[in-house]
């Protein structure tokens, strides 16, 4: 259980560390962030939102108060979710646009990076076991070759061959036109329709680094004497490669998920540029672009928050799989 | 005529197959960015709205883009633009990574789990996100800015293996020797530990070398790089701003992109050969023949269990 404190204490220093990085980059960097956003609004806006210039001192800087004053009321807006209104999805708060948009990506992401990360071990596992049968000289040089392309890249190839010359997908938005968001099988058939050829890309690009991982640490686990005990037990090779050699591999790949979650998360603003997905990805390029700074440094935050989320998911699921981490 | 020297490093690389691949592609890469420029039209963003949107001929070796700028000048103009990024982001993530790490793991106690704990928080930061973010602020977005952003965001995986690697260095005996000798820390750190970390630290500065390629190209296209100058990313970017592929035009993604995946492609087969150099076990012991074998072996990276952290 102190394992599980520490980490605890640790994810809470990380938390500390984005918000105050998100507090600092603002006033950081060189230029007039608030004025960059006023710009964006004309008077009569900034005067229907009383207020409004307040916030947006307080979140990127440039306001009369000392740093430690803005500090303060950065984290106190921060706590009750208020990053102000979004310039560039004017009248709405920052907060109503990343509700809006974050759940395509968690769905998106989530879901097909954990597809990846289980066929990847998967197809890992058994090219170890059989190491230079078909699996393991067909089916693994395949998804490392195809892993090695830039994700966009793929994406990019994807929309074109998959989508424009085969018309098998199709290549933009997260839904049909003329539907609204909503829990009705029209909507969500849709959805899922249109999530399919991104889902595909980060299949592809994701899958070749967990097979490669998966691989290398199960040959290394089959020379141990367990795994000679399972067979001397008489128990079938399935049973031996599942329940002795890949329970005990699967912890070093397990452990590498969350760090390769941060660099997934990235990826995914691309592949969302690519096929116009209103994710949270999307939002952050459009946001960036626009000067819309509450928006992005919102995002950012969020984003953070998210891996480090997924980082804690992690820990709790190696303290089930792992009996080591529990009683050191 | 006296027989050209090849100094030893670069021998072992040339007898490793998977870093001979990867150094002859690489060369290739180099060659084509040395050579090319002298092959293509001399101005790459020339437009020319009577020849835009052409497929590759003879006379455009690789089309044209909505503007009608050459696409084969684009590419081996825009390589310098690319390489010179990742190169010089390489370079500053690994000096960082190196003094980090070594530091750390040689000082040990609150030294040590100060920049441990520094390392472990910029694992958890996603880095793409914070680079957007960082070049929204900028306003100016010059070579350098972009390599002084990449290479501050990018250094901490590197850290953490390098950390790793000197804390099991400095416990070994010729490093007690060197103490006990009276050795300065100054020198045990650059004349002990460095040259006996030298392979890894190569191998370090490779993978940043092309996740930095692959971030920049990646900002580039999302339009937050530098877009003054010709790069890969840059003529990726213009492909999508003017919805080239949802027009058809392949030839506007599909050249600068085979660029960039082709330079990744050789710097990973690079990193295995180093790998492998620098530590036999990693070798792959030959099970059966045939050709599809001998074809996963040299596929396959054999590096030790460590996500590839794939950046874009």
């Amino acid at each position: 259980m102190r394992w599980l404190l520490r980490r605890i204490v640790f994810y809470l220093f990380a938390i500390w560390v984005a918000l105050t990085l998100t507090f600092l980059l603002p006033r950081l960097m060189p230029g007039d962030p608030v004025g960059g956003v006023l710009q964006h609004l004309s008077p009569s806006q900034i005067q229907a939102n009383p207020g409004i210039v307040q916030t947006y001192e307080a979140l990127l800087g440039g306001g009369k108060g000392s740093i430690l004053h803005d500090y303060v009321v950065y984290l106190r807006r921060i706590s009750h979710f208020n990053f102000g209104v979004s310039t560039s999805n004017y009248p709405a708060p920052v907060s109503t646009v990343i509700g809006r948009t974050l759940p395509y990506s968690i769905i998106l992401v989530g879901v097909s990076f954990f597809l990846a990360f289980v066929l990847g071990t998967f197809v890992g596992m058994i090219a170890a076991w059989r190491r230079g049968k078909s699996v393991d000289s067909v089916l693994v040089p395949m998804f490392m070759s195809v892993g090695a392309f830039p994700a966009f890249f793929t994406a990019l190839l994807a929309v074109y061959f998959l989508g424009l010359k085969l018309n098998w997908f199709p290549i933009q938005h997260a839904y049909d036109n003329g539907l609204s968001p909503g829990f009705d099988w029209a909507f969500i058939s849709s959805a899922v329709r249109h999530a399919e050829l991104p889902a595909l890309v980060i299949l592809i690009a994701y899958t070749g680094g967990w097979v490669l991982n998966m691989r290398t640490v199960m040959i290394n686990t089959i020379g141990e004497d367990y795994v000679q005990v399972g067979f001397a037990k008489g128990l079938k090779d399935r049973r031996v490669m599942t329940s002795y050699a890949g329970r005990n591999a699967i912890l070093p790949p397990l452990n590498g998920f969350a760090a390769q979650f941060a660099t997934a998360v990235g990826g995914v603003v691309v592949i969302e540029y690519v096929f116009s997905y209103p994710g949270a990805g999307l939002t952050l390029q459009q946001a960036v672009l626009g000067s819309d700074y509450p928006l992005s440094q919102a995002l950012l935050l969020v984003l953070a928050l998210c891996v480090i989320g997924a980082n804690f998911l992690m820990d709790i699921l190696n303290l089930i799989l792992d009996p080591r981490v529990r009683t050191s | 005529m006296k027989r050209l020297h090849v100094p030893g490093w670069l021998r072992l690389l040339l007898r490793n197959p998977k870093s001979r691949l990867g150094l002859a592609i690489i060369a290739f890469i180099l060659l084509v960015m040395i050579i090319g420029p002298f092959f293509a039209s001399p101005d790459p963003n020339a437009f020319n709205l009577l020849a835009a949107r052409q497929a590759p001929s003879w006379h455009h070796l690789f089309g044209t883009t909505d503007q009608g700028s050459d696409v084969f000048a684009q590419v081996v103009v825009g390589a310098r633009q690319s390489l010179l990024l990742g190169f010089a982001a390489a370079t500053l993530a690994t000096a960082v990574a190196t003094i980090l790490g070594v530091l750390a793991a040689y000082s040990g106690g609150i030294v040590d789990d100060g920049i441990n704990s520094i390392i472990n928080v910029f694992l958890v930061l996603p880095p793409i996100p914070l680079l957007i973010v960082i070049s929204g602020f900028l306003k100016t977005r010059g070579l350098w800015t972009m390599v002084l952003a990449l290479g501050l965001v990018l250094w901490a995986f590197e850290a953490r293996i390098l950390r790793s690697q000197a804390l099991s260095l400095r416990s070994r005996d010729f490093v007690h020797a060197a103490k006990a000798a009276g050795e300065s820390t100054h020198r045990i750190v650059f004349g002990e530990l460095m040259p006996n970390m030298i392979s890894r630290i190569a191998a370090a500065w490779v993978l940043v070398f092309y996740i930095s390629l692959l971030t920049d190209a990646g900002l580039e296209f999302l339009g937050l790089g530098s877009l003054q100058k010709p790069s890969w990313g840059v003529t990726l970017y213009w492909a999508q701003t003017n919805s080239a592929v949802l027009q058809g035009e392949w030839w506007s993604f599909v050249f600068p992109g085979a660029a960039l995946a082709l330079t990744v492609i050789g710097l990973v087969f690079l990193l295995a050969g180093i790998d492998e150099v620098s530590n036999p076990r990693l070798r792959t012991e030959r099970v059966g023949g045939g050709f599809a074998h001998r074809l996963t072996e040299l596929v396959l990276p054999s590096r030790p269990a460590r996500p590839p952290a794939e950046a874009s």
